[in-house]
């Protein structure tokens, strides 16, 4: 009985040396001030620090802004992919564009957008030609859009992804069900409604809770060139405050917010999974 | 017999072996010791404030690995937004380069604090720093930290032909800040903007707290207080120029894009003669007066807006400087090689790439010939010159200069939420960093 956990072994200590070790480390680190080789015990202060930091709580509400993108990204992918899964013409062109993005480097994109959406870049100065000047706004400069500005980047980067995997779930689906429904006389909407869609209802689950963690631990590069965090924290979120406080040399702080970063994408995992246990269940 | 003899001759084979593994490892260390054999990595950042700072360089490795064959310099290019951040990751491992760039005093001083570089001073005799200019701003415990490489004043400047545009006398600069104020609503009512800068990394703001903010102050140490909080940094002396810049905004007289281009990117407005007045260091200048012709603009002090006895103080620093870590195994070989860019022809050979002044006695004065330059290198010279920002702890400057002033031109903030900021993060720099706040405490009052 003891040779199966023997086999086993090897790859579980290697596991617990690549995974377990920083987490323990970081865990640990999250109790101590100081430099690496002279860490000093505070105990819990790292984390009353944090979470007393205006700087802070700006960024947490900034990643809870974020996650309003995945509605948007999950319900216009799958109306893209709704539509191009009707076999229209030029269907596979249109799915490359809208792929396109996704394949692009978020820092290129990030780099190119900047100057897109200056007081006085691209698009105001199109939107100003355009005699829809009232329309022009500082996305960047202004505290109460740029996180919105990030946002949308991350929307029209993340898309194609949504739709190359929705299409694949549909194209993956038996045409005898779509068929019946039509024979039946099910008109277009209820086609999509209460035929296809109900049936992706799996991948769709899956792809909310990528998104999710995506938009909480992986929006550092597009935040990061875009805006900075700015002006100010107003576009900051907990990754850059991560990096920011690490490279101020704060590794405690640091390591206390990917405490609770962890804690928080560990909560939303549970949830997911309870979710689909109890999708599976009903 | 032969037992004697096969012990003598183990005990000789093992005795050769040790001494030839001694003699190895001496020979090892001299090598890793020579000034003439090493491999240096260089991370080097000046371009910013002296265009043609990286050509230059590269120019001054080439020529040196040239007469010195056994020498390979690689440079790391470094950017302005992770100058510091990168080095103080660099200092919590304990591993990176041979050589790095910081900008002075804090940013060179606070690893050395933290004992990841070692005393230029003991490597480099005093015959040779006694001609490098600045020295003063990296020197702790009586020993110099870091080279600097040149000076970089920051004057301000004005369009002439925007200023005759605007109905102003184009050969007066602003001398007061009322005056500045008077120019700037003439300029705008011609529609014009007035003054020029990008802030959307923050770095606008921060110099809007060097070249202003500090005009409230009798000493540098006044500031060093307010770090530490012997004084209050809510008092206007210290924080009262965040209403200017926030009128500024206000008023219109920045330009509208100055919370959403960079600080780089401010720079550029000048040149493309976009705006009437603005500022930037010696080498944006010379850059300047190729685009918009020396006839065409003028230079001068920046205009008196405080009280204080810094009001009239120039501002000239070192900006950065290059200093040589403790973890590397060629100190003798990097403070050679820094050396050489003191020499003559690396002076020289500085000044004509960037238009900037060397910051070491033996430049020649008589090379400057353009008459900006000649006003340039005069207010370089000014008796009373210094940069608080140097002063402020990176990790503040970082999250509550650079944040506050960026809160301040996009509008998301006033003038009390950022004292409230800089308070807060001055609290968080002591406990985050007990054992630099003390050292910083021991600096400051001089001990």
């Amino acid at each position: 009985m003891l040779w199966p956990y023997l086999y086993a072994a090897p790859a579980v200590g290697a596991m617990a040396f690549a995974f377990g070790f920083p987490l323990v480390q970081v865990v640990r680190d999250s109790f101590y001030a100081g430099s690496f080789d002279s860490p000093i015990w505070v105990g819990l202060d790292n984390y009353r620090g944090v979470l007393a930091d205006p700087a802070f709580r700006e960024s947490l509400l900034n990643n809870m802004k974020l996650l309003l993108t995945v509605p948007v990204m999950l319900g216009l992918g799958l109306a893209i992919a709704l539509v191009l899964n009707d076999r229209i013409r030029g269907g596979r062109h249109y799915q490359a564009i809208v792929f396109l993005p996704y394949v692009l480097p978020a820092t290129a994109i990030g780099i190119a957008f900047s100057f897109v959406l200056q007081e006085n870049g691209v698009l105001n100065t199109a939107l100003r030609k355009a005699h829809l000047g009232v329309l022009a706004q500082d996305w960047l400069g202004n505290s109460h859009l740029a996180i919105g500005s990030v946002g949308a980047l991350v929307v029209w980067q993340q898309l194609g992804f949504a739709v190359v995997v929705f299409t694949a779930a549909l194209l993956a689906l038996p045409p005898e069900t779509a068929e019946a429904a039509r024979i039946d006389g099910a008109g277009w909407w209820q086609l999509q409604l209460r035929v296809l869609v109900p049936q992706i209802r799996p991948i769709i689950e899956l792809l909310t809770v990528i998104q999710v963690i995506t938009v909480i631990s992986w929006v550092f590069n597009y935040v990061y060139v875009l805006t900075s965090g700015g002006p100010g924290y107003s576009s900051s979120v907990m990754e850059l405050y991560i990096w920011r406080s690490f490279s101020n040399g704060s590794n405690g702080t640091a390591a206390s917010v990917a405490v609770m970063l962890l804690g928080m994408a560990g909560v939303l995992i549970g949830l997911s999974l309870w979710v689909r246990r109890q999708a599976i269940a009903g | 017999m032969k037992r004697v003899l096969i012990s003598l001759g183990a005990a000789l084979v093992v005795g050769s072996a040790v001494f030839s593994v001694t003699a190895e490892s001496k020979t090892a260390k001299t090598a890793a010791d020579d000034p003439n054999n090493a491999n240096l990595t260089y991370w080097y950042w000046a371009e910013s404030d002296a265009p043609g700072a990286n050509n230059w360089l590269k120019k001054q490795v080439a020529l040196y690995e040239k007469a010195h064959p056994k020498v390979k310099i690689s440079i790391v290019l470094q950017s302005t937004d992770t100058l510091t951040s990168a080095f103080t990751t660099v200092v919590q491992t304990k591993s990176g380069p041979d050589i790095a760039t910081q900008w002075a005093t804090l940013p060179s001083l606070t690893p050395a604090w933290a004992g990841a570089t070692v005393p230029i001073s003991d490597y480099v005799p005093a015959s040779e720093t006694k001609n490098w200019i600045s020295t003063s701003e990296n020197m702790w415990q009586g020993k110099l930290w870091a080279m600097p490489q040149y000076l970089i004043g920051i004057p301000f400047v004005w369009n002439k032909t925007l200023f005759k545009k605007a109905g102003l006398n184009p050969n007066v600069a602003p001398k007061t800040w009322a005056d500045f104020l008077a120019d700037a609503k003439k300029l705008k009512a011609a529609g014009i903007t007035p003054f020029g800068m990008g802030n959307k990394d923050g770095y606008g703001g921060a110099w809007f707290f060097s070249l202003i903010g500090k005009q409230n102050l009798n000493s540098i140490n006044e500031l060093k207080d307010a770090m530490i909080g012997k004084q209050d940094f809510a008092n206007p002396k210290f924080s009262g120029f965040y209403q200017t810049l926030a009128d500024l905004k206000k008023s219109g007289y920045l330009n509208s894009d100055v919370a959403s281009i960079t600080f780089g990117q401010g720079f550029q407005l000048f040149g493309q003669k976009k705006v009437a007045m603005s500022w930037g260091t010696d080498g944006n200048v010379a850059q300047w007066e190729k685009q918009v012709g020396a006839k065409n603009m003028g230079i001068a002090a920046i205009p008196i807006w405080g009280n204080g006895k810094l009001a009239t103080s120039y501002d000239v620093t070192q900006s950065s400087d290059a200093f040589i870590t403790k973890w590397s195994k060629h100190p003798r070989a990097a403070a050679q090689f820094l050396t050489f860019l003191h020499s003559p022809q690396a002076l020289k050979a500085w000044y004509k790439s960037t238009g900037v002044f060397p910051a070491d006695k033996r430049f020649s004065a008589s090379v400057v010939t353009d008459p900006i330059a000649k006003q340039m290198l005069k207010l370089d010279q000014s008796p009373v010159s210094v940069w608080p920002e140097n002063f402020v702890p990176p990790q503040v400057d970082q999250n509550a200069d650079l944040a506050g002033g960026e809160m301040i031109t996009s509008g998301s903030g006033s003038p009390a939420d950022v004292v409230k900021l800089w308070k807060s993060q001055l609290s968080q720099w002591k406990s985050q960093h007990p054992d630099e706040f003390r050292s910083y405490q021991k600096w400051a009052t001089g001990h």
